[in-house]
Order: C-alpha cells, then sequence, then structure tokens
C-alpha cells in the first residue's frame, strides 16, 4: 500500500468516525448517563465523559422508576403483546402468503391485488374509526362460570394485538419468497400424497427460514415500539405497553437519570434482538425495499 | 402388471389445446421414451400420466385400471423431476422417506424400504447429508432412489439428466437402464435430446405438437421414419435432405432428377406421383461414403472439417449448393476446399412425398450391409 | 435385492387404505385444495377486513355523520358539514378605522388601527363560523385569511413543511452515508450498524433523549453551536421556539430514520455493475462524473421509492410531536394525524377525526398514484 493510499483510508476512517460518534452519542449517552447520579450526568454532559462509564456508577436510578412506575408489569404486557402478535401474525400471513402463490382457488389473483394495494393505507388513517370500532366489540368473559360477552376490548391486551396480526406488507414479503420456491417441490410432494397443509408445513415453511426471520424481526420492532395506538385504545394500567409508560413517566418526572434509565430498560429488547440478528436486518430491510 | 395404456388423451389449458388426442399402448416392463422438440407436449403429457394435471379428454389406465380420476398420490405412479425437487432441509433419509410417512407407514417399515432402496443404489454412506452437500450425480441418484422406495407400478422421468455435464449424462444413463433391467418395472421417459431416446429405449414415441408422429423401437425409427420430421429428428448428425424433381413414375420405382443433373432410379410406392412432382431424398451423414463406388454419385466442395479422432465431420455443399454433411472415418484425409465426389447406396436412403411422407420400402436391418464397419447404424 | 421390495405393495394403492377420508377423486382433489385455499387465506383476509378495511369503510361513512366516541345519542347524517369545517378557507379587508374626520385612526406607535375581527365576524352571517388564520397589512388595509379550522390549515401546512424538509434531509443523508459505507474497508458493517441503531430505537425513545439534548439552557446542541461560534450564535429554544420547533423535529427525525433508507440505497448501488465503472475509468472519467453517470442513473429506481415511501411515512408524523412539542408552541408543530388525534379521540369528535383521516387518505392515495404513474411511464419505455 503507498502510503498516499494509506493517508486516504485514513480519511476514511475519521470521516466514518465522526458520523459514527454523531449516531451513537444519543444512544450512548442515554445508556451510561441511566447509571450516573444526577449531577454527574450534568457536569459530564460536555466532554467526551458523556459516553463514558466514568466516576459513579449506581443503579439508583433504575431503583426509582421500579419505585415511581409499573414499569416490570408495562414490560411484560408489552412481551405478551409482542409476542403473541408476532407468533400468531408469521402463522396467519404465511398461510395466505402460501395460498396465493401455491393453491389455486377462485378470486386470488383479485386477492393478491388487493393485498398489494391495502399495504399503502397507513396505520394512522385508520386509527380513529378502528377506536371506534373496538369500543363496541365485546370481549369475552366468565361470570358465575358461564362463557359471557362483556364490556369492549377498550383497555384490553388483545385490542393492541388482534388489530395487528394481519399485515399486508408482511403477506406480500411472504409471498414474494414463496413465489420465488420452484412448484416441483409442492408436485414431488404431491406426487408424495401430502396435501396443502402438510405441504406448507412439511415443505415451505422448513425451506422460508429467512423470510420468516425477516418478517418476525420487523414485526417484533413494529410492536414493541407501538405508541399511537395503545395511547388512545389504553387508558388502564393494567394493559399498558412500555412506551406510553415512559411517556407519562416522562411528563411527571423531572430527574433526567431516572428517565434514561427507564428509557434504557425499555430498549434493551430491541437492542439485544438487533445485536443477535444484526446481518439479517441489513439484508431484510434493503431487499424489502428494492422489491418493494 | 402395470400396463399403461393412453386412450384419446386431450389437454387444453383454457382455449389452447396442447394435446390432440393421443393413443399409446405400453405393456408391462417396457422403457418408453417421449422424445420430441421443445413445446411438443411430452412433459405435458407425462404430467398428465402422473396426475399433475387434469385431463381435458380421454382416459388413462394403469393396471388396466383407470386412474384419469385418480389425485396424483394415489396412481400408483412416481416421478422424478428435471430439477429433482429434493426438499433441502431433509436428509437424504427423510426425503426418500417422506412419501411414506405422508401414506403414515411405520418407521421401522420406512427405514428397511429407504435402505433397501439406498443399497440398489449406493446411497448408504450419505443418507444422513442433505441434498446441498451431494454431487449432481448423487442427488440424481436421491431423487431416483425417492421413487423406488414407494414401489409405483409405473416411473416417469422428467428430462431426468439435463441438468448433469455430458460424462455424468452417459454415466447416469447406464445406471438408469440396469435400474430397469433390475427392477423391472414400467418406466416413461421425457427427453429431447434423441440420443438418450435411442439409447435407452425399449420404445420411442416422437412427439410434434401434441401429436404422436411415430412409435417404434430406436432401429424402426432410425431406418423407417415414417416422415421427413422423424427422420431429421432422430439420428446426430441430421439427416441431408435434397429436393428432387420426378422425371419418370412406374409402379414400383421413380426416376429422379437430383439437384446437379444426376439421374436415378428409385424403389419407392409412387402410388399418386406424377412426372413433374417434387421429392425430397433423405441422406443420413453415416451413409455417405467417401469413394464414388456407390450407386448414387454426389459432387462436393468441402468448406468445413471436424476431426473427433474416431470419426470425422465433413461440412460441405453439393453441386445443386444445398449444404451436405458427412460423418466419415476418423482418419479420413479429406481436406477444407477439397473437390470430391461421394456416393450413397440407394438401398440405404429415404424418399419422402410432398406431404413428408415416407415412400421408401419398408428397410429390415438383417438385409442391409454397412458398407464400411463401424460407420452405419451409430445414432 | 428387488424382489423384496416389489413384494410390498405400492404406496399408492396402501395410501387409499392408511388415509381414510382422503381425497380419491381427481375433481374432489381439486375442490379439497381449492377448500384449503379458501381455510388458509380466510384469517389473514379476516383481520384485514376487520382492522384496515372496515375502519376505512367506517372512516367514510362517519365524515358525513356526526358521531362521537362515546355518546348516548345516535349518531345523525349531517351530509358534508364535517369536510365543510375543515376546508372552508376565506379572506377578508379590512379598512383602517377612520375618524368622523375621515382620517385614520393610528395606535401609540403609529399603525392603523382596525375593527375589532371578531366583531366584524358575527356580524356578518356569511362569515359564521370563521375564525382568523391569518393576516397581513398592507398600507391601511389589512388582509385577513379565515378558515372554520385555522387548526387544521395550519397542521396541514405543518405536514407539507416537514415533509418538504425532512424528505430531501433524510434522502441526502441516507445516500451519503450509503455511498461511505459502499467500500472495501475493515469493519465497515460496524459502522454500518451504528448508523442503523438509531432506527431500532423506540421513535418515542429517541424523543424523549433528544428532548433532553434540544434543552435550550443544558442541551448539548446549544453548546457547541456556542463553542464553535464563540457565543455569537444561540442559545436557541429548539423546542420553545416557534420558529425553531419544526426544524428541530426535522432534524431529530432524519437522523433517526435515515438507516433504513441508507441500507436501500447501498442494495441499489450494490446493484450496479462493477464493469460500468471499470468502463468508464477506461474511458477516462473521473469519480465525480462516475458518480453523475453511472451511479445516479443506476440508483434512479431506488431513488423514486425511497422518496416516495419516506413522503408517505413523513405525512403521518405524530410520535415525535406528542412527545416533545404537544403540538407547540402556537400549534407551529400541530400535524394532520395530531390534528386527527386531538379531535377524533381527545375531544372524542369521532365524526370530525374520521374526515381528517379520510383526507389524510387521499393525500397518501395521491403519492401513490404519482408512483404508479412514474412506475408505469418508465416499463413503457
Amino acid at each position: 500500500m503507498t502510503a498516499n493510499k494509506r493517508l486516504k483510508t485514513l480519511g476514511w476512517y475519521l470521516v466514518l468516525a465522526g458520523l459514527g460518534y454523531l449516531f451513537l452519542f444519543p444512544l450512548l449517552f442515554m445508556i451510561v448517563s441511566s447509571f450516573k447520579p444526577e449531577s454527574a450526568i450534568f457536569t459530564d454532559l460536555y466532554s467526551l465523559r458523556a459516553i463514558l462509564p466514568v466516576g459513579e456508577l449506581t443503579l439508583d436510578n433504575y431503583q426509582g422508576v421500579f419505585d415511581k412506575s409499573r414499569i416490570g408489569h408495562y414490560f411484560l404486557n408489552s412481551l405478551l403483546i409482542t409476542g403473541g402478535t408476532v407468533v400468531m401474525g408469521l402463522f396467519v400471513n404465511s398461510l395466505l402468503a402460501f395460498s396465493l402463490s401455491r393453491l389455486e382457488w377462485r378470486g386470488q389473483k383479485l386477492i393478491l391485488s388487493a393485498v398489494i394495494a391495502l399495504m399503502i393505507i397507513p396505520l394512522e388513517a385508520v386509527v380513529v374509526p378502528m377506536l371506534l370500532l373496538v369500543s363496541q366489540l365485546p370481549s369475552l368473559g366468565w361470570e358465575e362460570g358461564r362463557l359471557v360477552l362483556e364490556g369492549s376490548w377498550m383497555n384490553t391486551r388483545h385490542v393492541q394485538m388482534l388489530p395487528f396480526v394481519a399485515n399486508a406488507f408482511f403477506i406480500f414479503l411472504f409471498y414474494q419468497f414463496f413465489r420465488d420456491i420452484p412448484k416441483d417441490f409442492d408436485e414431488a410432494a404431491k406426487l408424495d400424497g401430502a396435501s396443502p397443509f402438510q405441504i406448507y408445513r412439511h415443505i415451505i415453511v422448513p425451506m422460508s427460514g429467512p423470510v420468516f426471520a425477516t418478517v418476525a424481526i420487523l414485526h417484533f420492532m413494529v410492536m414493541w415500539n407501538q405508541y399511537l395506538w395503545p395511547i388512545m385504545a389504553v387508558q388502564s394500567e393494567a394493559a399498558r405497553p412500555v412506551m406510553p409508560g415512559i411517556q407519562i413517566f416522562f411528563g411527571r418526572e423531572t430527574k433526567w437519570g431516572e428517565i434514561f434509565a427507564y428509557a434504557s430498560f425499555i430498549t434493551l429488547p430491541v437492542l439485544v434482538v438487533f445485536m443477535i440478528f444484526q446481518k439479517r436486518f441489513v439484508r431484510s430491510l434493503a431487499g424489502a425495499g428494492i422489491k418493494g | 402388471m402395470a400396463d399403461l395404456q393412453l386412450e384419446g388423451v386431450v389437454k387444453r389449458f383454457g382455449e389452447v389445446q396442447t394435446i390432440h388426442g393421443i393413443d399409446l399402448d405400453v405393456t408391462h416392463g417396457e422403457f418408453v421414451v417421449f422424445v420430441g422438440p421443445s413445446g411438443c407436449g411430452k412433459s405435458t403429457l407425462l404430467r398428465l400420466i402422473a396426475g399433475l394435471e387434469e385431463l381435458s379428454e380421454g382416459d388413462i389406465r394403469i393396471g388396466g385400471e383407470s386412474v384419469a380420476h385418480l389425485p396424483a398420490a394415489q396412481r400408483g405412479v412416481a416421478m422424478v423431476f428435471q430439477s429433482y425437487a429434493l426438499y433441502p432441509h431433509m436428509t437424504v433419509r427423510e426425503n426418500m422417506g417422506f412419501g411414506l410417512r405422508m401414506a403414515k407407514f411405520d418407521k421401522a417399515e420406512i427405514d428397511r424400504r429407504v435402505e433397501e432402496a439406498a443399497a440398489i443404489l449406493k446411497l448408504e454412506p450419505l443418507l444422513e447429508r442433505r441434498p446441498k452437500a451431494l454431487s449432481g450425480g448423487q442427488r440424481q441418484r436421491v431423487a431416483i432412489g425417492r421413487t423406488i422406495v414407494r414401489n409405483p407400478k409405473v416411473f416417469l422421468f422428467d428430462e431426468p439428466l439435463s441438468n448433469l455435464d455430458a460424462e455424468l449424462r452417459v454415466q447416469m444413463r447406464v445406471e438408469i437402464a440396469k435400474l430397469h433391467a433390475a427392477l423391472g418395472n414400467t418406466m416413461v421417459y421425457v427427453t429431447h435430446d434423441q440420443v438418450e431416446a435411442m439409447t435407452m429405449a425399449d420404445k420411442i414415441v416422437v412427439l410434434r405438437d401434441g401429436r404422436i408422429e411415430q412409435v417404434g423401437s430406436p432401429l424402426e425409427l432410425y431406418l423407417n421414419p415414417v416422415n421427413e420430421f422423424v427422420a431429421g429428428f432422430i439420428g446426430s448428425p441430421r439427416m441431408n435432405f435434397f429436393e428432387c424433381r420426378v422425371l419418370d413414375v412406374a409402379d414400383d420405382r421413380l426416376r429422379l432428377e437430383l439437384p446437379g443433373d444426376e439421374r436415378i432410379d428409385m424403389p419407392a410406392d409412387a402410388t399418386g406421383l406424377r412426372s413433374g412432382d417434387r421429392v425430397t431424398l433423405g441422406i443420413r451423414p453415416e451413409h455417405i461414403l467417401e469413394h464414388d463406388r456407390a450407386d448414387i454419385r454426389l459432387a462436393i466442395d468441402v468448406e468445413v472439417v471436424e476431426h473427433l479422432g474416431g470419426s470425422t465431420f465433413v461440412y460441405a455443399r453439393h453441386i445443386g449448393g444445398d449444404a451436405i454433411t458427412l460423418q466419415v472415418g476418423g482418419l479420413s484425409d479429406i481436406q477444407p476446399k477439397d473437390h470430391r465426389r461421394v456416393s450413397f447406396s440407394r438401398q440405404i436412403c429415404q424418399l419422402f412425398d410432398g406431404d413428408g411422407r415416407n415412400i421408401s420400402p419398408h428397410k429390415v436391418p438383417g438385409e442391409l450391409k454397412d458398407e464400411e464397419p463401424g460407420q452405419a447404424a451409430t445414432a | 435385492m428387488h424382489s423384496s421390495i416389489n413384494e410390498t405393495k405400492s404406496v399408492g394403492l396402501s395410501a387409499d387404505a392408511a388415509g381414510a377420508g382422503r381425497a380419491t377423486d381427481f375433481r374432489q382433489a381439486r375442490r379439497r385444495e381449492r377448500r384449503y385455499g379458501y381455510l388458509l387465506s380466510f384469517p389473514a383476509l379476516l383481520g384485514l377486513f376487520m382492522f384496515l378495511v372496515l375502519p376505512f369503510l367506517m372512516a367514510v361513512g362517519m365524515s358525513f355523520t356526526d358521531q362521537r366516541l362515546l355518546s348516548p345519542n345516535a349518531a345523525e347524517w349531517v351530509g358534508l358539514r364535517n369536510y365543510e369545517r375543515l376546508l372552508s378557507v376565506d379572506w377578508l379587508v379590512q379598512e383602517a378605522e377612520r375618524s368622523d374626520l375621515g382620517e385614520v385612526v393610528r395606535d401609540a406607535g403609529g399603525e392603523p388601527e382596525f375593527p375589532s375581527l371578531r366583531t366584524v365576524l358575527r356580524g356578518d352571517p356569511a362569515y359564521r363560523e370563521y375564525r382568523e388564520f391569518t393576516s397581513w397589512q398592507w398600507g391601511e388595509k389589512r388582509y385577513v385569511l379565515l378558515a372554520k379550522d385555522p387548526r387544521f390549515i395550519q397542521s396541514f401546512l405543518n405536514t407539507l413543511l416537514f415533509v418538504m424538509l425532512v424528505v430531501p434531509l433524510q434522502c441526502g443523508l441516507a445516500l451519503g452515508l450509503a455511498l461511505l459505507i459502499n467500500r472495501q474497508l475493515r469493519g465497515i458493517s460496524v459502522f454500518r450498524a451504528i448508523f442503523f441503531s438509531p432506527v431500532v430505537t423506540s421513535i418515542v425513545v429517541v424523543s424523549i433523549v433528544w428532548t433532553f439534548l434540544y434543552h435550550r439552557d443544558v442541551g448539548v446542541l446549544n453548546h457547541y453551536l456556542q463553542a464553535l461560534t464563540f457565543g455569537l450564535v444561540g442559545p436557541i429554544d429548539w423546542l420553545g421556539d416557534s420558529d425553531w420547533a419544526m426544524p428541530s423535529i426535522v432534524i431529530m427525525s432524519a437522523w433517526q430514520a435515515c438507516g433504513v433508507q441508507m441500507l436501500i440505497f447501498l442494495a441499489g448501488l450494490q446493484g450496479i455493475s462493477q464493469d460500468l465503472y471499470e468502463a468508464a475509468e477506461l474511458d477516462g472519467a473521473g469519480r465525480w462524473s462516475q458518480f453523475w453517470h453511472i451511479t445516479l442513473p443506476g440508483l434512479r429506481n431506488t431513488m423514486v421509492f425511497v422518496i416516495l415511501s419516506t413522503t408517505v411515512q413523513a405525512f403521518g408524523l405524530f410520535t415525535q410531536v406528542d412527545v416533545m412539542t404537544g403540538g407547540g408552541p402556537q400549534g407551529s408543530t400541530s400535524t394532520v394525524m395530531f390534528h386527527a388525534v386531538a379531535k377524533g379521540f381527545r375531544e372524542q369528535d369521532i365524526a370530525y377525526g374520521s374526515a381528517i383521516s379520510v383526507v389524510f387518505f387521499l393525500v397518501i392515495l395521491l403519492i401513490a398514484l404519482l408512483q404508479k404513474k412514474f412506475f408505469d411511464a418508465r416499463e413503457a419505455k
């Protein structure tokens, strides 16, 4: 390598490092500050110390958050809501995509175009009427040992799950992937006596690991970060997830250390998922963009 | 017994008819090859037999029972796909046993059958591998093994060798032939490669545009093609054709004028022909001799010579201007730009009338003598 | 060897016995496949219908009523009243007040005085329900723009402003980052992950952290701004100043989301054949003209997709506003969605919120149609 080229490479690294700092600063600052006493956050603020775990480190902020807020409960809610929706979504969306791409039935072309068209309706366009809808949908409940219809869907966990199970975009991602699997596999399985559902279960699903992973990750992110819908449909603490939780905490508390502790705590799951599946994230989003 | 009978088989896709009434009898244990250019309907026909496509008209019988109404899995057929369609997430063992698993066989029975089939195909060491870890030839064998375990009445092969390189193809050809000899099942094999058809078939079915052109043994098709299409399709390099003018007609012979004014007498079924009509003379490249001592002579200008070692391909033009291909001995001294006289026997050439119908007399292998050993009748 | 296999029955036949209830007829099998088709499609189709199509149809329907979220009274048909309230704009010109002598009455600062707008609007039935949206003065005249829902008009314009600022910034940033990391350097994937990390962080969390960074007195942004300009600029009250609040949200939003577009651009860049660059280099093209003549044309489709999807997304701006400014100051960060939620949810006027949703959807539809038209036109070429 010539000296000139070496210098050039160094230059690129400097640019990358500078930009990296800008992109990493808020997140690192948040996490690091959540372990610092309130005063240290401010004294460290204007130096590199702001993003370094130096000085006195403490878990007091986390203690404070758990004392003042039912964050553990919200966290559990978010886990249940996210997990439940993703699992149901993988199943339901891939089934429709399978049916569209590999079975023959009347009206499927129409349904496919409808699904593609539905991709453009953003959630925001339907939240207001959906609010009225779910306020009038009855829930199932037990009363004196009998199954009864009662109340509405408001302030429940399922109101945060069921509307987000079926997703046109995810159906489309599945559809694209399934469509590219050669039909020979289905026909071989058909000759082997497999029913359509057995073809789905034994042939298509095991061959589609990548798209299932992609959709699971994207769906997980969407669900964990839900905000608009839960602030409308859920007022009770019992069913509240983490994002409205921190917004309320943020509006009420003034200690930044605790706010950052709250924020760090609820960011943890996505960061873990991101770090494990970093490569898949990159491929899935890039691929989705090009094809979508 | 598993005879296979097709009766008036018709297939339409919407408005488009691709198979136009096919009748065919295959006796138990026969190895039948469907051959034809792409788009001739050979794969569709195979898929109709498999039950992957539904018949529009007609009937298909296996072992005397109609299977036309049965879904694929219940016809007692098994198929080797062009792409093999090996499930990538399953081991060889699981791939081969999948059909039995779907039919709810117990595990011991599945293992027994899989291992038996693996023994036949020498796949035992590979049973726990996935398809990705196999070579092309090994995958091919697994695809065949998958059909064997089901012990079908009829084996179906859809261009199974087209993904292999030339050397492996020859090897697999032999293996499939051996397998057929060992199992003795009825096998139906689709290919566009007439060499495969010639080497493997008991019976070749030549298809064109959804119709059967000719059914017969390889040698029968080679010696007595019913028409110009079959003559051109069977045999490699392709048969040479010359257009000739009929000068005179007798009951069983014609007097013809070859391009370049050479006049010859040919035995033929001359019914309906008159002098002045055009007929086509066909002669296979391997039947043209380098000397001019046989009874029909041609003067040619040599253009390109390809030495294959064992034989030599000569691309030339004869006086009439038509291209002509010769296959001569490997040690031929023929050179580009040579001006030569070559010849062939009238007994070995074919004559087609204006509709392409073969009007030359029926040829019987034993009655023909190869002019030069090792040249004739190589396909 | 083979004889033992031949003794066992053919699977096809055994299946008949084993699989009771299986289809045994070709047509039956096809019918079964069709039934499976409907059956397997049903759950997802039900979900899409219940929670996308139905609410959308409800939105359209309710926008013509006076439906409220929790109301004992049945909703009534009100025709276009909601849309009228939403979209009505008007204007009027006020003459300065004159004394009996015909002279313009001026205030202490020498500016002409005008009659109270409120009185004027109340006095004239043509201006019923109208309120001032904005006004400006020209000589002795005052021009007033009126709207029945000035906050909606403002929100709509705010949203447009946001879109027009954030789309070029976010896409430009994304393209720059993509070009930057599209090179063979050791550890480049680490930087790719770093640039992408804000995307996985919840926008709520990001908004909260940035609220701190934007803080007027202790915020890092003001600190460095003042340090770099030797105290000449700032401190700026980023989120508290109605001129700065929206740009502040723009910058943060672009920063947070550009990682997605970066990856899409990166995939686009890697889709351009390396041969083209080598050919151009042989033709003597420099870096810049390579970028101009190969990279940009090669990214055309990607670019259109990125710009339009970012635009659609930007129109839905809500969370950042809700967390950081609550629409303020003086409505300067209120957006269409923020207004829809404020009306439909907080004020429980579902019907009016639905009307806003429908208008919102029509805007999205327009963008989508433009996108489709563009791609169709390209394919026709």
